[in-house]
């Protein structure tokens, strides 16, 4: 095997593995910014490894059967297979991974697999709150799902691609980032993406005092443990994607890490000041001002 | 020598001999039927390479049959899910009375199928477009209750309606081009008046659109798909509602080509089909019935499939054929599971049965195949027509359309989820603790099925190859693909080689990993062994969460179904159930009055056909 084909090999590796560490460590920030808001001291920014790791070695494992047994892994499926798709840097041979065989289009679908896998394990233990926390999560993504895919038809039909990698490639300049080419299409993306990371006001698929975490309430041990670790990877793929699509993506790591940071604290600072929204009241708040800005977005590139 | 009216008389006769097989020999019905499909359904395949034309002169009409590459297409469609249908329904019908009648009109309405693929000529393609009609109403009404006639009456009163639209326009054609034949008459078509060239074309599409549920034509499919018999269910849904798909597939490409206005009639059924989809998908997140459910899906998918036929482009009528094949499979799959669990519980509604999984489990494995292929995620089949569907979609320009499709397809999630949660997972009841997984002879068509959404999903070239051949026929389209690899129009490509194997190997990694990590530890517990904050749930609690699934759903979507069921559809459905009220004197319920109209209806056209239409027969 020559050089490359070993980079690329590395690449699969190492990739997943950043995403993990960086994901996860996210997470413990949030935590700490969270409590200081609240006016705590909060735990240290390390305690989610320790809980992740805790979790891997727990020793007894319970589940109701097969479905559940497997839905962390459709979960880790997606958010993997989901991280390959999509160039991690630019122009570096190892980040890339399979983001050339793949599009937006089946990035949209492959996220979904992972939910819908969870979805089916969560329905299997049987408990009513795990299945109304995923009829309200599969409801929900109808909501923000409008927004989002109008801002990204905006820009696929300005730039007449669906390719990620091509998107990155237009915007080579500051003032080329897409959030400056089409800011109505950053609006109604940022706004759909407050949907999709589950934070307050829409965090009503795992509302912990409500439906005591929903989806997640019958997993423990092992299952958890994945979970938890494909979820970190999954935030920092949606981070990377949004990065890429309208950031102009990053040359390198540190830039990366800015990056995403900054655009994780727009879901994270909204969810803290906010309350949580009824169901109905989430998935149609996505109906309007964000579709409008939406459609807004597509009306200028097509005018 | 295979030759078409070769097939047409091994169905037709067939179907007569398993109504006989059915009077002398115990389950004798159902073995002829099914060797008679098997044998049928190889000679379809075995066809095409024959080629060759079959010509039939009645009087100053000629009949003309040949396999195209279009109809080859259709018709091994028919065959195979035709088969299936039969061998699945061997074991579901047994023990039920009047198998005769059912295997005869299965059989009758597989061999119309056939006839109307083949057929090149208008006339034997309205003869078998009435045989199809007739032979699936009798078999929409073979329960014999109440609610089974309600349905079959329905249906037929549409189909009637439909099936006049097409005779009209027939007679309009043959009219101004004095021919019935196919080919003479599309020649000949952009040379007819702009007027004629309107009536033909909106009284075919509208024709067909009734067979493909087109809204506001689809008012007859909910209710004849829930009556039906489930292994029929799968053919009606699978295959014959595609009869529609193929007569509009001739009417915009063969005749609408022609025309002046031919990007009216595409745009004008492109939005159709999109506002089909997106509404069908609502109706089906609020049914509560899995096969009324899977009937609003079917209406939906078909929605998806006009508007790639109207897009016009390679890509987008690619995308339109493949999911008819796919569609094909997958609402077959999920039809026989739900009469899978119909025939194990005595009920398809998802308030009643719950937590099947362990008592059926390839049931649900089907199931879940099903509506992972439904769902459009990949590496399944379906995926790879959703995402060249959008292609399509972007390529043409259709900026909102392509929304209204996206919202569809996610709110399809809605309903997948709760058809499968409902059936067979949630809670494990007592009452269900008797059941049973079905027979090997209903597994192994459902099993085929989900290895064949598997396979062209990972290998969508083997499928694309025919249907690139089908798209030579309407037109010169040309689109690439490879085995592996489909590209749209922008360049764009997907590589189902790289996407299934990274699934397949991050997937296996997983599932070893969660199965040999502490596999002596690990353990499975009751659906009554759950977290409930302390309360421990007695042996008989019901703890199901089933009944209004969809409510937050429901909720958000409330005005857009106000105000489209309320001030539209039951306006336009109160004005027409008071008119079948008057048509319920013309349509009786009894086959005896049809044929009577049929036979008055042939009389007043030979009688009057020269002062009507200024044709002399």
């Amino acid at each position: 095997m020559d050089s490359s084909t070993w980079l690329k090999i590395l690449g699969y590796i190492i990739t997943p593995i950043t995403a993990f560490v960086v994901g996860v460590t996210y997470g413990g920030i949030v935590r700490v910014i969270t409590a200081r808001v609240q006016n705590r001291f909060g735990p240290p920014i390390t305690q989610n490894f320790w809980d992740i790791i805790k979790l891997y070695s727990k020793k007894t494992a319970v589940h109701h059967g097969l479905m559940q047994h497997w839905g962390p892994v459709f979960a880790i499926t997606a958010s993997v297979t989901s991280l390959f798709f999509i160039p991690v840097l630019k122009d570096s041979p190892l980040w890339l991974n399979n983001s050339f065989n793949g599009d937006i289009i089946f990035l949209l679908y492959m996220m979904v697999f992972g939910s819908l896998g969870m979805a089916l394990g969560a329905g299997q233990t049987g408990n009513p709150n795990s299945a109304i926390g995923v009829a309200r999560g599969l409801a929900l993504m109808v909501g923000y799902e409008v927004p989002f895919v109008l801002a990204l038809v905006a820009i696929m039909i300005q730039f007449k691609t669906t390719s990620i990698a091509e998107l990155m490639a237009v915007q080579d300049g500051f003032s080329n980032w897409l959030i400056f080419q089409s800011p109505f299409a950053f609006i109604a993306a940022i706004l759909a993406f407050l949907g999709m990371m589950h934070y307050a006001p829409f965090d009503v698929t795992f509302a912990p005092a409500e439906i005591a975490s929903g989806p997640a309430s019958e997993f423990g041990g092992k299952y958890l443990a994945l979970m938890q670790t494909s979820g970190s990877i999954f935030t920092f793929a949606k981070l990377v994607l949004f990065t890429d699509i309208f950031l102009g993506g990053a040359g390198d790591l540190v830039t990366l890490i800015v990056k995403t940071f900054l655009l994780y604290m727009i879901p994270v600072l909204t969810g803290i000041v906010n309350p949580r929204y009824r169901t109905e009241q989430a998935i149609t708040f996505f109906w309007k001002w964000p579709t409008v800005f939406g459609i807004i977005a597509i009306l200028i590139v097509v005018l | 020598m295979i030759s078409v009216p070769v097939i047409l008389s091994v169905m037709f006769l067939g179907g007569v001999l398993a109504w006989l097989a059915n009077r002398f020999v115990p389950k004798g019905a159902s073995w002829t039927a099914a060797i008679i499909a098997a044998f049928a359904g190889y000679l379809v395949f075995a066809l095409p390479s024959c080629g060759g034309e079959y010509t039939l002169a009645l009087g100053s009409i000629t009949l003309v049959w040949k396999s195209t590459n279009y109809s080859a297409l259709f018709a091994m469609l028919v065959a195979v899910l035709g088969f299936l249908g039969i061998l699945y329904s061997m074991d579901f019908m047994a023990g039920k009375k009047n198998l005769g009648y059912y295997y005869m009109n299965f059989l009758f309405a597989l061999g119309a199928m056939l006839g109307i693929v083949y057929s090149q000529d208008l006339v034997s393609l309205f003869f078998f477009w009435e045989v199809m009609t007739w032979s699936s109403f009798m078999l929409v009404i073979y329960s014999g209750e109440e609610k089974s006639h309600k349905a079959g009456i329905k249906y037929f009163a549409y189909s009637a309606i439909g099936a006049y639209l097409i005779l009209s326009a027939i007679v309009i054609l043959y009219a101004q081009s004095n021919s019935f034949l196919l080919s003479e008459n599309v020649k000949m078509f952009s040379g007819m008046s702009l007027g004629t060239q309107i009536m033909v074309i909106s009284f075919l599409a509208l024709g067909f659109g009734v067979k493909s549920a087109m809204m506001p034509l689809h008012v007859w499919a909910p209710e004849a798909y829930k009556e039906s018999p489930s292994g029929f269910t799968a053919v009606f849904s699978g295959a014959l509602s595609k009869m529609g798909i193929f007569g509009l597939g001739l009417v915009v490409f063969k005749f609408a080509a022609n025309t002046e206005f031919f990007v009216y009639v595409r745009e004008t059924l492109a939005w159709l089909g999109g506002l089909t989809a997106m509404l069908a998908t609502f109706y089906a997140v609020i049914q509560s019935d899995a096969k009324k459910l899977l009937a609003y899906s079917s209406i939906g998918q078909l929605g998806y499939i006009i508007v790639g036929l109207a897009l016009g482009t390679p890509l987008g009528i690619m995308a339109a054929l493949f999911l008819t094949i796919m569609h094909g499979a997958f609402k077959a799959m999920l039809f026989m599971s739900a009469g899978a669990v119909y025939m194990r519980t005595g009920t398809t509604s998802l308030d009643d049965v719950s937590g099947l999984i362990t008592k059926m489990p390839l049931t649900f494995l089907t199931a879940l195949f099903g509506i992972i292929s439904v769902a459009g995620i990949p590496p399944l089949g379906g995926f790879i027509s959703k995402w060249m569907l959008y292609q399509a979609l972007l390529e043409t320009n259709h900026y909102f359309l392509i929304i209204v499709i996206f919202i569809a397809s996610t709110a399809a999630f809605l309903y997948l989820y709760r058809f499968i949660f409902s059936l067979f997972l949630g809670q494990r009841e007592k009452e269900f603790e008797h059941v049973k997984e079905v027979p090997w002879s209903m597994l192994v068509p459902m099993m085929l099925l989900t290895l064949f959404v598997l396979v062209a999903g990972v290998f969508p070239g083997l499928v694309l190859d025919p249907i690139g051949k089908a798209m030579g026929y309407l037109g010169n389209f040309k689109a690439s693909w490879e085995p592996q690899v489909v590209f749209s129009a922008w360049g764009e490509k997907i590589n189902m080689q790289v996407i299934a194997g990274t699934i397949g190997t991050i997937f296996i990694l997983g599932a070893l990993f969660i199965g040999f990590k502490n596999r002596k530890a690990t353990r499975v517990v009751s659906t009554k062994d759950i977290h409930t904050a302390g309360e421990i749930p007695t042996e008989n609690e019901n703890l199901t969460y089933a009944v209004n699934f969809n409510q937050p759903f429901e909720r958000a979507i409330a005005p857009i179904l106000k105000w489209s069921v309320d001030k539209l559809f039951n306006l336009l459905g109160e004005n027409l159930e008071s008119t079948f009220e008057y048509l319920r004197y013309v349509y009786t319920g009894n086959g005896q009055t049809y044929a009577m109209y049929v036979i008055l209806m042939v009389v007043i056209l030979i009688l009057f056909s020269g002062s009507i239409f200024g044709i002399h027969l």
